[in-house]
């Protein structure tokens, strides 16, 4: 087996409505592309990118929907083993944001019980047309203890910011775990990703 | 839901989640087939789906409301684009495939202590909840004689007993969703505990272990994965090498089956199979090992020593075992549990099944299986997020209502679905139970299933996270072999302090009937739930049924493909599962359609792999997927020898052409990606 030149894995994946710009946010984050009026991610099943935080370096596998989302079929493996949830929406579109409920379903159902999950209102360039005001998102988020961040892939607004507060939680997430991994290991049967597994291996 | 109107041209459409059906989307969108794949239930996998308890509960109600329900259609609207020339073909609107379901509960109702006290008090709470000991008994009489009222003692209990199962089941799990998991964490606590002091499980223990409630069962639903169909992956079988080759590997992780096991002569003992097991074991005598070890390696290129079992060949297996000089211990191992084939296979077949056992050990770990982590209805996911990767469009509770057929050329052109929206296609390929009322022949198959909860493994060991395949040879002459496969909480299908146990055999009569009384003799089943064995009752070492379900599974796989029924020759059928403990019918039929459809194309090419594709301002990455693992401490992803040492394509090289725009065809993406990264 090779040596990974990295200090930790994390599967991060996307969901939300169709066309509130899950794709956006990981092409920016990933290439620094914002590629307008974008169909459907044909052939490209996650992207990768190595972030370094404090000295220790972060390997994110962002996994996007591969448009399964847009009549209501994710596949409920997509959920499994994901260290962490990007549940997006769209602050233009009320109706986006209406569907959070319905992905939150989606999520206890079939995530592990420990995923991270974030909430992320995109496309604040678009001010002008914003549906849902910042309060209202911030106190659904408080409601189901989700962090929230308001982004714009177009501007490179926070994107930055969203994955690599991501990736500290879930460092500090893992060193906790390590830490008193006998009282509160992941329940068997549910653990975390084998990546995960290994990446503590290397501590 | 979705707003989202459906495209209305596709190449290929296709009815039907299953493993065969979903590996044909993936196969179809990898070569830039556009592909359309729907099905009616709202969730994936069709026959080979998995529930968690509760979901499964939900199924078993919509399943009896569903029973004699049909629906009517308007057609009105979609009649006015038929053109000149064309007729329908209506698909059936009935497309279930499973026959006398039963449910027992056997766990404890009591929920917990207060609310034993507070009975009266939960009596209120919604008779909604699923009734769990009721029977089901389909109607429909399909030649297993009709269900009769051997609707047995448990599923016959008092209303009482029922009632008081609901208010428990129900009050529980109210009081679940409003609390914190304390109780749920104080299980688990105490399942790792029993984890790290490996040792054979005593009596003391035993005491200290909180007895699970059906409540409980409820409550941690969520744990449990309950598999439709039951089956182990060879780890040298068709569809592991599918799995690698086509990288969809990449979705799913897997556990090895850690024993064999066989029953006889009313015990459960473990099969020694590969050579450390044989030379381990301790219910073998020095002769013993010596001849059975002779023996496997003669099987394993038996093809060599044609004399040794020519003249033969087309006799019973069984009886060439007993001129091999083996021990009786010995043929009942070779015969059930190494070539699991019955007492008339031919010697050749014989072999040929031992040798494909012995060759698939050590792949992966000391048995030749491996089985998916959440279950094997996520086999079928895996292949349709490939496909939605490559741009197939998906479409849960959607369904074809009939197709629209070329008179002149008995082709069909187009499907009608169920929002009376017409989509035209090239090929449309379906799950067999849509198109039942189409089959030429009457005589159908079936498979009988059971579904057991129990509290401890038919074998406990010093862990007791163990993955058993259980081969129990016919109980009387004549009857099924079944085969039992035995998960542990670990394999993600069942909540801690639990086995899942699934069982499976070709039908005589019906599930309840093949299996009940192999069930009495390896299990205790509670007379009433909850009840415990008295001291020294001889049934005290055998786990305690919690939960049974009981069903029929249709069977049609000895018709593959679309010879045995009166359908357009562009539309195919994926018949099966099959009652083979493998996938490799639905595996090798998935690839035959595929052939019939696109002769011309690859079937599923190497994706490429995302590792490769890395943008600018990012250092290049060491290869290989970083999920390897030690297989025996976890789950692991399929690698394949040839994987591990090939080297993936340097990283700058791929770079350019990752940034040329995504939109071409897929057709293109493909070829230009896939090429170079395989070799």
């Amino acid at each position: 087996m090779s040596t990974e030149d990295y200090d930790y894995l994390f599967k991060i994946v996307l969901i939300g409505n169709a066309g509130v710009g899950k794709t956006c946010l990981v092409r920016r984050f990933t290439q620094g592309l914002f590629p307008p009026g974008q169909g459907a991610t044909i052939g490209v099943d996650f992207m990768i990118k190595t972030v370094e935080i404090k000295g220790e370096k972060v390997k994110l596998q962002i996994w996007d929907t591969a448009g399964q989302e847009r009549f209501r079929s994710i596949t409920q493996s997509y959920y499994r083993s994901a260290n962490a949830l990007i549940l997006t929406y769209d602050i233009t579109c009320e109706d986006s944001f209406c569907c959070l409920p319905e992905w939150l379903r989606e999520i206890e159902q079939y995530a592990n019980n420990q995923v991270v999950t974030i909430l992320v209102g995109n496309k604040i360039d678009l001010a002008d047309k914003r549906e849902v005001v910042r309060q209202r998102a911030e106190e659904f988020a408080d409601t189901q203890s989700m962090l929230y961040l308001e982004t714009s892939a177009k501007e490179s607004d926070n994107v930055e910011k969203l994955f690599l507060d991501l990736a500290c939680e879930l460092i500090r997430e893992a060193k906790q775990n390590t830490l008193d991994n006998s009282e509160n290991s992941p329940m068997p049967g549910e653990g975390k990703s084998i990546s995960y597994l290994s990446c503590c291996s290397l501590n | 839901m979705a707003s989202d109107n459906l495209p209305s041209e596709f190449d290929v459409v296709i009815l039907g989640t299953g493993l065969t059906e979903s590996i044909i989307a993936s196969a179809c969108s990898r070569v830039g087939q556009k592909v359309l794949h729907i099905d009616r239930r709202n969730y994936y996998s069709s026959k080979w789906a998995g529930f968690n308890f509760n979901s499964l509960l939900s199924w078993i109600e919509e399943y009896k409301s569903q029973q004699g329900s049909q629906s009517t259609e308007d057609e009105a609207e979609w009649r006015k684009t038929l053109e000149d020339g064309e007729e329908v073909l209506p698909l059936s609107a009935d497309d279930s495939f499973i026959t006398n379901l039963e449910v027992s509960c056997y766990a404890s109702l009591e929920a917990e202590e207060e609310v034993k006290e507070n009975e009266e008090a939960t009596e209120t709470l919604s008779p909604a909840a699923p009734s769990p000991t009721e029977p089901e008994e389909e109607t429909k009489g399909k030649g297993e004689g009709e269900s009769s009222p051997d609707v047995t003692q448990e599923t016959t209990t008092s209303g009482e007993t029922q009632h008081t199962q609901e208010d428990g089941g129900c009050g529980v799990q109210e009081e679940g969703a409003s609390q914190d998991a304390g109780q749920s964490e104080e299980i688990e606590q105490k399942e790792q505990q029993e984890d790290t002091t490996a040792g054979p499980p005593s009596s003391a223990k035993e005491v200290k272990k909180k007895k699970i409630t059906y409540a409980d069962l409820v409550k941690e639903g969520r744990r449990f994965n309950i598999d439709l169909v039951s089956k182990l992956i060879y780890s040298r079988g068709s569809l592991v090498d599918l799995l690698i080759q086509s990288k969809v590997s990449r979705y799913t992780e897997f556990k090895i089956v850690t024993r064999i096991l066989t029953y006889r002569q009313g015990r459960v003992e473990q099969v020694p199979c590969s050579r450390a097991d044989v030379f381990a074991s301790k219910q073998l005598t020095m002769v013993e090992k010596r001849m059975l070890m002779k023996f496997l390696t003669f099987c394993l290129d038996f093809e060599q020593h044609p004399e040794e079992y020519q003249e033969v060949s087309d006799q019973p297996f069984w009886e060439f075992l007993q001129t091999k000089k083996l021990t009786e211990n010995l043929q009942h191992f070779v015969l059930h549990s190494i070539a699991m084939v019955t007492k008339e296979t031919c010697t050749e077949d014989g072999l040929k099944a031992t040798q494909h056992f012995l060759r698939c050990l050590g792949r992966y770990g000391n048995t030749p299986f491996l089985f998916p982590l959440y279950g094997l209805g996520e086999i079928p996911q895996c292949f349709c997020r490939m496909s939605a990767v490559f741009g197939g469009i998906y479409c849960l509770r959607h369904s074809v209502q009939c197709l629209v057929v070329d008179k002149e050329t008995n082709g069909c052109k187009a499907v009608i679905d169920t929002q009376g929206q017409r989509i035209s296609c090239s090929h449309f390929v379906v799950e067999d139970s849509f198109v039942r009322q189409r089959w030429k022949n009457t005589e159908e198959g079936h498979i009988s299933r059971a579904v057991l909860i129990t509290d401890r493994s038919v074998l406990p060991a010093d862990s007791d996270q163990q993955i058993s395949l259980l081969t129990a040879p016919p109980l009387e002459p004549g009857g099924p072999a079944v085969h039992v496969v035995e998960l542990c909480s670990s394999s993600m299908t069942c909540m801690p302090g639990t086995f899942l146990v699934h069982l499976t055999c070709s039908s005589k009569g019906t599930a309840r009937e093949d299996l009940e009384s192999l069930i009495a003799q390896m299990f205790y089943v509670p007379p009433s739930p909850g009840e415990e064995l008295a001291e020294g009752d001889e049934r005290s070492g055998r786990p305690t049924v919690m939960w049974a379900m009981y069903f029929n599974m249709l069977d049609i796989s000895r018709m593959d493909g679309s010879n045995g029924f009166d359908l357009p020759s562009n539309v195919h059928v994926c018949t099966g599962p099959d009652v083979n403990l493998g996938c490799d019918y639905s595996v090798k039929l998935a690839e035959k359609i595929f052939r019939q459809l696109l002769p011309e194309e690859e079937f599923c090419p190497p994706a490429p792999d995302p590792e490769d594709i890395i943008y600018e301002g990012v250092a290049p990455q060491g290869e290989g997927s970083g999920f390897e693992e030690n297989p025996k401490t976890e789950g692991s992803p399929l690698q394949s020898e040839a994987d591990g040492l090939e080297n993936h394509p340097e990283s700058e090289k791929e770079a350019a052409e990752v940034e040329a725009p995504i939109q071409e065809t897929p057709k293109e993406a493909l070829k230009e990606d896939a090429s170079p990264s395989e070799e």
